[in-house]
């Protein structure tokens, strides 16, 4: 049952030609900033990347765009309803929904992170080998929670244009600062790869809080679309 | 194996009010226009609505269960199918969540004539191809036991229609309760054993002035396709022993008062038209004769 819930999303993420064309685009611009720093030698090349280029832009628009491939550019309820019209219980077609997206997100998002930290790697970087883990480590917790979290996005509005505005939000709230920099994940992706911390927080508690945006968020997801 | 009791439910601007409705085995026909709450009702039997008030039950449990919905397949008008696979895939994973044994999907195609599709993604398909593999799947499936169809015969292929309506008799007489909603009279009539007539969200008595539509004709019916119906239509028209006479697709459908007479002024009506005949149906058939 599980496997028969699973190969839609798989396949929609895998053969559609539109989805490989935008992720090799996004995970190309992620690679020319890495190739950017190593052309200019700079001491934190890894550092710098990762922040900046990596964090700020590349993981959340790489994010937002597998999530858009997984659930076909709909709204998460209509994303499922092809499986719920054959039989399938909504609740359990949107939690293997969501579980693809944002495994996904943190498969590319920590890949992408450990290929940029590869390649732009600097002298006063940590060792390439810690550096090139620690680096996977925080791509992984950060994709899986932006999966999350445009999932999230995805079960507001009939079109999922849900989506784009937590892309949105997601921007404005870390602008915002304060406590409302918490609830989304980019102010903790920043913290986990060495940026600013947000409200002084450890990059451990940054790790559990992604962590826990990704369960909560893909919980409530599977929760609104459960009829 | 369908209750509705009392049951009021809303859907953006279309209500029910207050339907009460039972129906087990057999083609049943909810008839009215999609505002009068037919396909309304379809999407509260599946379990894709809840309802206000009153109590729906399906198959004796509720239709929100895991088990029921792998026993009620919807067919909407415009269904949709996951895009990214082939036919043959849908059909598959469609065996494997209402947990029936894994069959090669080409026999199952091919009761709609639709054999040649198996291996074509699904997104490469018309809209009337997605109606055929969406109704082949609810209507072959062995664990199906509800099967909901919304307008079955708009968008599908005119050669399918003739085997559309045994496949939906087989099924029936197997035991599944079919439950259609349409706006047609005449679909109704032809499909259904009896109609539910709908106005405004509430059930009518189905020969009242307020229904507007009679009840499922009696009589014989003639169903001739040929590659040019228009001219066999004519011909039909001439013949005096045919009451009514429509052309649906391919499909030429004559209705008399009884099969063998109306099976003669077909014969006469080929023969003057001199169109080539593709399939020929009558009901009820002819007791005592053979079909060469």
């Amino acid at each position: 049952m599980i496997a028969a819930l699973l190969r839609p999303t798989v396949a929609r993420l895998c053969r559609t030609s539109r989805t490989r064309l935008v992720v090799g685009a996004w995970c190309a611009v992620g690679i020319a900033f890495a190739v950017g720093a190593r052309a200019r030698a700079l001491g934190h090349g890894a550092d710098q990347v990762l922040v900046g280029g990596y964090g700020e832009l590349v993981l959340p628009l790489l994010c937002y765009s597998l999530v858009g491939a997984a659930l076909q550019t709909r709204s998460l309820s209509k994303s499922i309803a092809p499986l719920v019209a054959l039989g399938a219980v909504p609740a359990r077609a949107a939690a293997v929904g969501v579980a693809i997206s944002f495994c996904a997100c943190a498969l590319v998002g920590s890949l992408l992170a450990a290929a940029s930290t590869l390649i732009a790697h600097g002298s006063a970087d940590p060792p390439l080998s810690h550096d090139v883990l620690a680096s996977a480590y925080a791509g992984a917790l950060g994709g899986a929670a932006y999966g999350s979290w445009f999932v999230f996005g995805a079960s507001f509005g009939a079109a999922g244009l849900g989506r784009t505005l937590f892309l949105a939000l997601d921007w404005l709230l870390d602008a915002l600062g304060g406590a409302a920099a918490l609830v989304t994940p980019r102010s903790h992706v920043r913290n986990l790869l060495g940026g600013l911390p947000p409200m002084e927080w450890p990059e451990r508690w940054s790790a559990f809080a992604l962590l826990g945006l990704t369960i909560a968020y893909a919980l409530i997801s599977v929760y609104r679309v459960r009829r | 194996m369908i209750a509705l009791e009392a049951v009021t439910a809303r859907s953006a601007r279309i209500v029910v009010r207050d339907v009460t409705l039972a129906r087990g085995p057999g083609v049943h026909a909810l008839v009215g226009a999609k505002s009068d709450g037919g396909t309304l009702l379809l999407e509260l039997i599946a379990g894709t609505l809840r309802p206000q008030a009153g109590r729906v039950q399906v198959l004796g449990g509720k239709p929100t269960d895991g088990s029921v919905r792998q026993q009620v397949a919807f067919v909407r008008v415009a269904p949709c199918l996951p895009e990214a696979l082939r036919v043959h895939e849908v059909l598959e994973i469609a065996s494997a969540i209402r947990g029936e044994p894994q069959t090669d999907p080409r026999p199952r195609l091919a009761a709609l004539g639709e054999e040649d599709l198996a291996r074509r993604p699904v997104r490469s398909l018309s809209r009337e191809e997605i109606h055929g593999v969406a109704l082949i799947e609810a209507l072959t499936s062995a664990r199906v036991r509800i099967v909901l169809l919304e307008e079955p015969l708009v968008g599908l292929d005119p050669r399918a229609e003739p085997r559309l309506e045994s496949l939906i008799r087989r099924r029936a007489s197997e035991g599944c309760t079919v439950v259609l909603a349409t706006a047609s009279v005449r679909d109704a009539g032809e499909l259904a054993d009896d109609q539910v007539v709908l106005r405004r969200g509430a059930m009518v008595d189905p020969s009242s002035a307020e229904a507007g539509t009679p009840s499922a004709p009696a009589g014989a019916r003639l169903r001739i396709m040929t590659k040019d119906p228009m001219k066999l239509l004519a011909a039909l028209a001439q013949q005096p022993e045919i009451d009514a006479v429509a052309r649906r697709g391919a499909a030429v459908i004559a209705r008399g008062p009884d099969a063998m007479a109306l099976a003669q002024a077909g014969g006469r009506a080929v023969v003057a038209s001199g169109v080539d005949v593709i399939e020929l149906q009558i009901e009820p058939p002819l007791e005592g004769v053979r079909a060469e």
